[in-house]
């Protein structure tokens, strides 16, 4: 147990802080101290889900990866000079601020784009997402990864970190 | 709202030519300043003129969101690079 924990757990039996607070602080320290001795992986959600504690993410990223040596004569998008490597990082505040711009999209657009879709076979009407459920989907970001490797072994990654 | 970015980076290259560009944003922020001085008048009478129609609430949401999306810029990072080509921007 490091000092920091006593001194909560102290704080806690003194009745200076709530339970609320004290457990908020542990896992602020759990986190802080599963960050030490990061390898720069940038994962640290999933370190977090293992300990238990969650951080909000901050950034989004997407990675392209060609495949690397002998394709078998397939090529990769590397050789065929189409877009190679790509690393983009979003900072998740650019997304929320985005979903929040997209609000103000007049009506009439909105029918448009709820046209276009329904004409692609997706029945959702962009005007029934709220504020509340964008916050709790970039917050479910923290939880996702997607891995994609396609046929001409190149590799797709979006996380978050 | 987050504090704006002070630079973009640009790099370019490709098999003839390389350039790199570090843009001084926060520069931006004081012209910015300046020349809402100097339209100030006229934009307080379209604000007026366009109040009934709620078209000058709508213009003051989009421009707040606008400041919003750029304070958010901070920290994107794209890279995208292919056999011959590599471009790489960034914001500090």
């Amino acid at each position: 147990m490091s000092e920091s924990q006593k001194k909560i757990l102290e704080m806690l039996a003194q009745n200076k802080i709530s339970v609320e607070d004290a457990h908020r602080l542990l896992s602020a320290i759990g986190a802080d101290e599963g960050g030490r001795g990061d390898t720069g992986t940038g994962h640290e959600p999933e370190r977090d889900r293992r300990s238990g504690t969650k951080t909000n993410p901050k950034y989004l990223r997407v990675t392209v990866t060609p495949a690397e040596g002998d394709t078998g004569g397939k090529g990769n998008l590397f050789q065929d000079g189409n877009v190679g490597r790509v690393n983009v990082r979003v900072p998740m505040s650019l997304i929320h601020a985005g979903i929040k711009l997209s609000s103000l999209i007049p009506g009439e657009a909105l029918d448009k784009a709820n046209h276009a879709l329904k004409e692609r076979g997706i029945n959702f009407d962009i005007r029934h997402v709220k504020p509340e459920d964008i916050e709790e989907l970039i917050e479910a970001l923290g939880d996702m990864q997607i891995d994609v490797e396609g046929g001409r072994g190149e590799k797709v990654k979006v996380f978050v970190e | 709202m987050s504090r704006p970015p002070i630079l973009m980076h640009i790099r370019f290259k490709n098999e003839d030519r390389s350039f790199g560009l570090w843009l001084p944003l926060f520069l931006l922020l004081p012209l910015a300043l300046v020349v809402l001085i100097i339209l100030s008048p006229l934009i307080l009478v379209a604000l007026f003129l366009l109040w009934p129609s709620g078209w000058s609430l709508w213009a003051l949401k989009v421009l707040k969101a606008a400041c919003v999306s750029f304070c958010a810029m901070r920290g994107l990072e794209v890279d995208v690079q292919n056999a011959s080509q590599h471009v790489y921007i960034s914001v500090v």
